[in-house]
């Protein structure tokens, strides 16, 4: 039998200029006629050989990486024979990472709901999408949810990780709406959530600490009783791998032993919390043999959170083929695709091999 | 032409390369990539990364910063030398057996080169 993959973190991109047609005015002309772009501030210049993509992602008639389906295809989808791929966005725009001007972040999402959803959930039956919010004005959020979230090819709302912690009540709205519709929270990094809000000197300091935002949002969620208010709800950590995990449940359950009094809408141990309801995707992988690796899973005491993702189209991009060591079955096909195939609820039944004949269509 | 388990192929011309660059080209059934350094030297490596398997011609030729044991100083050396993976970016030293930058126990695997006329001759 063909292996089954799901793939938890592709990146499709839009070009502002394709975002146009699904923008009313006055936010389209704010882009053609006054360049609106949302500010970006990475100082560094290349992380690698084609600054954050790989250098043979770019599509060939030169337009930036991940903005074209047909490619894609070819060198993602086809090549690694993937049952689904769960698309994340390129975080540009980030309407949710707005500093102001919400109703701009409202009208983006809208729009880039619905270029997504043309684009690539309607072209690609392995492709399943990211719901974008503009998560500071919630009742917003809600009403974009509810417009876009029924679509059967969205299987979670995107939150990007930057300076807003997600799980204070102020944004509960969003988890009941979420837990109403079947869609998981899915939260990616954005520019900049390490370093106290600011760039470190140098690219190498910020990406190796990136782990350090995803435990900031996991303890958030977790000790502002998301998890316990809304049982439904599941939480994808997206690209910050897992092994940070394992310290992260040890140090909550011993936290919480001695400080419960403060929190005491929290009623399981952290660590069970996080085995019942988050989920970490796999990359960027670090090199390691298979006995580092049962290492992790033993410490976390689950072989049930931990989903595959490649990154594609980026320079950090890990291979179905090469990322992880050899695990053996049935750790393989947890990993690689149970996984994920239990955490989203609306993913459908795959009969046979990995290929997406054999996936039911929407 | 396979010798006494040994694999002899020309697999380009001298012009094919112009100096600094590179080029895909396969020797029996393997992908590999040839490299043709400033001074008109030319080297042959796998063209599948050794970290997770990318094909190496897609990345880059260039330089790199020297080591230093000053913080804050840049000194790009090597230019032309230096092959670097489409994906992650890891350095490998064109000249010195494709050994990586980073971790000079770890290299490219590499074949040797000969050039007879106007070929260029792999052999491994
Ligand atoms: S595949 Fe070459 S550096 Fe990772």
């Amino acid at each position: 039998m063909a292996r089954r993959l799901i793939d938890t973190d592709i990146h499709e991109r839009v070009l502002y200029e394709d975002l146009i047609t699904y923008l009313e005015n006055p936010w389209k002309r704010y882009i053609t006629d006054c360049h609106w772009l949302q500010e970006k501030h990475m100082p560094y210049t290349q992380p690698a050989v084609a600054g954050v993509d790989r250098a043979d992602a770019r599509v060939p008639d030169g337009r930036p990486a991940g903005t074209d389906l047909a490619f894609m295809q070819q060198q993602l989808l086809d090549a690694n024979q993937h049952s689904f791929g769960v698309l994340t966005g390129a975080l540009d725009p980030s309407p949710s990472s707005m500093h102001g001007w919400y109703e701009m972040a409202t009208a983006l999402a809208s729009a880039y709901n619905d270029w997504q959803i043309e684009n690539w959930l309607e072209k690609d039956e392995r492709l399943y999408g990211s719901v974008h919010i503009a998560a500071q004005d919630p009742q917003g959020a809600v009403r974009e949810i509810e417009r876009v979230g029924p679509h059967p090819k969205m299987v979670q709302i995107l939150l990007p990780i930057d300076d807003n912690l997600w799980g204070d009540p102020y944004y509960h709205p969003i988890y009941e709406a979420a837990e109403h519709h079947d869609l998981m929270i899915g939260m990616h990094h954005n520019e900049p959530p390490t370093h106290f809000g600011r760039w470190p000197r140098y690219f190498i300091e910020w990406h190796t600490l990136i782990p350090t935002s995803h435990m900031i949002q996991v303890s958030n969620m977790v000790y502002n009783g998301v998890f316990e208010k809304y049982p439904q709800l599941k939480l994808m950590m997206i690209e910050g791998g897992f092994t940070y995990v394992p310290h992260l449940m040890r140090k909550m359950d011993q936290q919480y032993t001695d400080l419960r009094h403060e929190v005491p809408w929290v009623k399981r141990m952290p660590s069970r919390i996080v085995r019942e309801h988050v989920r970490f995707t796999t990359q960027p992988m670090e090199e390691m043999s298979k006995h580092d690796f049962l290492q992790f899973v033993d410490q976390m005491g689950s072989e049930d959170i931990i989903c595959f993702s490649t990154d594609y189209p980026h320079w950090d991009y890990d291979s179905p083929a090469r990322a992880l060591p050899a695990l053996g079955e049935p750790l393989r096909q947890k990993i690689f695709f149970d996984n994920a195939k239990a955490f989203y609820p609306k993913l459908p039944e795959v009969h046979g091999g990995g290929g997406n004949r054999e996936t039911s269509s929407v | 032409m396979e010798v006494g388990g040994t694999v002899k192929q020309a697999v380009c011309k001298k012009n094919d390369l112009r100096p600094g660059g590179m080029m895909k080209a396969t020797l029996g059934r393997m992908p590999i990539v040839v490299c043709r350094t400033l001074d008109g030297g030319f080297y042959a490596f796998s063209n599948q990364c050794i970290h997770q398997g990318a094909p190496m011609s897609e990345g880059v030729v260039c330089g790199a910063s020297a080591p230093t044991d000053q913080p804050g100083e840049y000194r790009y050396v090597k230019e032309g030398e230096i092959l670097r993976c489409p994906w992650h970016g890891r350095e490998y030293d064109i000249k010195n057996e494709g050994r990586m930058l980073s971790d000079p126990n770890r290299r490219l695997p590499g074949f040797k080169v000969a050039i007879e006329g106007d070929d260029v001759v792999v052999s491994k």
